[in-house]
């Protein structure tokens, strides 16, 4: 276990030559009697037992260092999960192992899983876990060395292994927390990884050495098919289907299995389904990401949406597929939705360590409302609207102005809030030769080209950059949009002459530039089908300006939307509905003399009937 | 993007099954696919997500590629502009390395930046531009040796002129919508405008544009819409007392 642990490639050919050198030991003294050879073999012998002596020497003392407090807990830790005590499991997992971390392994690793070992009785499926702790604490604290990058992905394999591969399902529970964690960091380690493969650069001799012979490590495939199977082993859209067709809980078992019945499964396989959502957007497929989601209702009653996190990072990825299916008016609404929700949520989520991950997840939401908000303009929800001017007022602004102000500001908010996209493939880290070639090729770093030309040509070559270039082209071709509205907004009819004269253009440029604007005030948008799968929708007017051209004139009609006042009451009827209600039914305070009780409840009654009617007079009066 | 944009009435069970399973992942069901991007390139089919699949296993194996498919698929998501289809299948292709391996130098990275410079002019409906690159000498090599094979190309193209037009006008002159459309004599355009059931007008020289969704415009006040479910709270309530 231990020599696994230190260098996982080197040790494998180590026992591999142990076994043959076993053997042929056996084979020589048994059978040929090559006496030469089995003198050779003895002080190599010594030599391992050496090593292994000053490595057990070494794992004593790091034994010994751990403190008095930790062991305890690891403890604890292994019982809780021998016995399934989840709500034992959930304070070691969420407030015992975040509080020792602060306290002594801050700035250093946990002991290793070997090292903790003895505690838990050599436990491999705790070690799993423990592992599984102890790569994400390298990752989020630490920097991860090429070793912790290959041996967490050999770890997360052996996790999935277990859980698909052994016989039947596994007895192990879990928090739903945790679960989603596994998940969410599964994805994000390959995502880490996948960007530090593609920087050729600064690697070292042993680095490239190991990426060379380790290409299937954290290959797409594999992160594919570990999600994959477990959708299809828990039997998760099997499950949403048959819970939304309204079935009863014994047919939903009979539908979804050994398997699916379990928690465990079933809360795994819908991250998974999340985890795709996500994977197949860091690749940059928008269309695949949502044709994952098919079975999925994005509501707030899901009973997945007990995970804040998860349901975050649901609406964030639906949302930002949204903007790259320029379906703004969707984006708008997932974003809005959600950040209603982490609003609403926030009071009892300041105190959770995940805490500070969901509020940045949040902001980089603001950001990508802003950029829809400036690109189709909609007065859907002014409490979100202005925390955003908050914001990026300033950027907003720049954006809504259009012009060339206008491209910087989107380019801006796109970077930092947009997923960190990942190229599916290794540099050809196989063939020497290329990545020569690659070294010693000039650096391609040169600002991003900001003209209004086509954004093809500017030399940045990593994935975010190619999703960016695609979205400002977008972008750009809307540029005019913000100048034309806001004189179109002054007239009722115009000839495209004049108007081409103000703008100081030609008049057939004018006119296309018109039909620009036409588009943009046209998107396909899932209101009205929100049954269906997220891909679907139909074509809805998105702007309150709207115009047509008759030949050479164009004529303006604009939309007015009249205040709002229905949603208003009925929200403050329903409230003081249940401020009455709940007043009804407080018990009076005890009575101090043994006064007659029904009769006060009488009495309370009907002063309430009463207090009511004068109520209603007051209005009419 | 109609409602059958995911999922076209033309697609077989056979590609249906490949677009929406985990078989989508097989390599060896790429030939599959790609022989039915040769049958909508023939057939003036389209099937954007069974071209995406095609440029999902070029990404995971990229042995696979094969760079006339590649072109042959953006080609045809031209023709779906405004819909995001041609920026869906470039953000598929992931940065190569010019591949040495290739019998023949690989006509994708001289064609890409044109076939863009094409989408960006439909997308802003520069229609009289989008056909004088198109006709001009520099795409000859495209004209030869690709849009030629792809049967309707450009009627195709034809038809998103005809969507922006449509939404846009009420009526337009035969000039305008000529140059729009890249139909020069007065017969074509007038047996094309006739194929759309579109007339002229009595002078000959404007076509009237038949009312649609998008081109009737109507000064309105959007007065909020009470709907039953959203009472059924204070309803409920009424009814109990």
């Amino acid at each position: 276990m231990s020599q696994q642990r230190m260098a996982i490639w080197a040790a494998d050919e180590d026992i591999d030559e142990d076994i043959q050198d076993i053997s042929l030991a056996i084979g020589n003294y048994g059978q040929n009697g090559h006496f030469d050879d089995a003198h050779i073999q003895p002080p190599q012998i010594d030599e391992q037992t050496l090593i292994a002596m000053q490595q057990h020497m070494a794992q004593q003392a790091a034994f010994a260092a751990i403190p008095d407090v930790v062991k305890g807990f690891i403890v604890h830790f292994y019982q809780a999960v021998l016995e399934n005590n989840l709500a034992e499991i959930t304070v070691a997992y969420e407030s015992g192992w975040n509080k020792y971390t602060e306290k002594f392994y801050a700035k250093t690793e946990w002991p290793e899983a070997e090292i903790i070992a003895p505690l838990v009785n050599d436990d491999p499926i705790f070690l799993i876990l423990y592992r599984e702790l102890y790569y994400r604490h390298v990752y989020s604290r630490l920097q991860p060395n090429i070793d912790d990058r290959f041996h967490s992905y050999e770890n997360s394999c052996e996790l999935f292994n277990y859980l698909l591969n052994s016989e039947g399902p596994v007895k192990l529970e879990l928090p739903e927390q945790w679960l989603w964690d596994i998940i969410d960091e599964f994805i994000y380690q390959f995502q880490v990884f996948c960007t530090w493969r593609s920087k050729v650069k600064n690697k070292t001799e042993d680095e490239l050495l190991m990426l060379a012979d380790g290409a299937g490590v954290w290959s797409s495939y594999s992160v594919l098919n570990v999600l994959y199977s477990l959708i299809q082993k828990s039997k998760i859209n099997e499950y949403i289907v048959a819970q939304q067709e309204g079935k009863s809980t014994e047919e939903i078992a009979e539908i979804v299995g050994e398997y699916g019945v379990k928690p465990l499964y079933r809360m795994l396989g819908y991250f998974s389904i999340i985890g795709l959502l996500r994977v197949h957007v860091l690749l940059g497929d928008f269309t695949l990401a949502l044709k994952v989601m098919d079975n999925v209702e994005l509501n707030q009653r899901s009973p997945f949406t007990r995970v804040t996190a998860c349901h975050v990072a649901t609406y964030y990825y639906v949302g930002f597929c949204y903007i790259m299916l320029r379906r703004y008016p969707d984006a708008i609404r997932t974003f809005v939705t959600i950040l209603n929700f982490i609003h609403r949520m926030r009071q009892y989520h300041t105190r959770s360590y995940q805490y500070d991950q969901i509020s940045k997840t949040a902001d980089r939401m603001y950001a990508l409302y802003a950029i829809c908000h400036a690109l189709s303009p909609s007065r859907l929800d002014d409490n979100i609207t202005n925390m955003v001017k908050d914001r990026y007022g300033d950027e907003l602004a720049r954006m809504q102005r259009g012009g060339e102000d206008a491209l910087p500001a989107f380019e801006e908010l796109f970077m930092y809030a947009c997923p960190k996209f990942i190229s599916a493939n290794s540099p050809p880290y196989d063939d020497p030769a290329a990545i020569s070639q690659i070294l010693n090729s000039s650096p391609t770093a040169s600002p991003s080209q900001r003209s209004t030309d086509l954004p093809t040509a500017a030399t940045h070559t990593d994935p975010a950059h190619r999703h960016l270039r695609l979205f400002l082209s977008d972008v750009t071709a809307q540029s005019p949009v913000p100048t034309l509205r806001s004189f179109l907004k002054l007239y009722t009819s115009l000839g495209a002459k004049k108007l081409a004269n103000f703008l100081d253009a030609d008049e057939e440029e004018i006119v296309q530039e018109m039909m620009v604007m036409k588009q943009a005030s046209r998107s396909v948008s899932r209101i009205g089908s929100e049954k269906g799968s997220l891909l679907d929708g139909q074509m809805i007017t998105t702007s309150d300006l709207n115009f047509v051209i008759d030949d050479n004139m164009v004529h303006i009609a604009e939309s007015t939307i009249g205040r709002r006042y229905a949603g208003w009451f009925i929200k403050n009827t329903e409230r003081t509905q249940k401020i009455f209600d709940d007043l009804r039914h407080t018990p009076l305070p005890a009575p101090k003399t043994v006064a007659p009780a029904p009769a006060a409840a009488e009495a309370s009654k009907t002063s309430g009937t009463a207090a009511r009617k004068v109520a209603w007079g007051g209005v009419k009066a | 993007m109609a409602p059958t944009w995911f999922s076209p009435a033309t697609r077989t069970e056979l590609i249906e099954n490949l677009v929406s399973g985990v078989d989508r992942y097989n390599p060896s069901n790429v030939g599959i696919l790609e022989d039915y991007l040769y049958h909508q390139i023939r057939s003036q089919e389209y099937d954007c997500l069974a071209n995406l699949a095609i440029l999902k296993l070029y990404q995971f194996n990229p042995d696979l590629y094969n760079p006339d498919v590649v072109i042959n698929i953006l080609i045809k998501a031209l023709a779906a502009a405004p819909a995001p289809d041609f920026n869906l299948c470039i953000s598929l292709l992931d940065e190569r390395l010019q591949n040495a391996s290739l019998d023949e130098p690989d006509p994708l990275p001289p064609l890409l930046p044109i076939l863009q410079g094409l989408h960006h002019l439909l997308y802003r409906c520069r229609f009289p531009a989008f056909w004088r690159a198109y006709r001009s000498d520099d795409l000859e090599a495209l004209r030869d040796n690709y849009t030629i094979e792809c049967a309707g190309f450009e009627d195709s193209i034809r038809e998103v002129v005809i969507r922006a037009v449509k939404s846009t006008f009420t009526r337009i002159g035969t000039d305008r919508l000529g140059l729009y459309l890249d139909l020069n004599t007065p017969e074509d355009l007038n047996a094309f405008v006739e194929k759309l059931g579109w007339t002229l007008d009595s002078s000959g020289t404007v076509v009237n544009v038949p009312p649609n969704p998008d081109n009737q415009i109507e000064a309105t006040v959007v007065q909020e819409n009470i709907k039953l479910p959203q009472l059924t709270k204070v309803i409920s309530q009424a009814a109990k007392v």
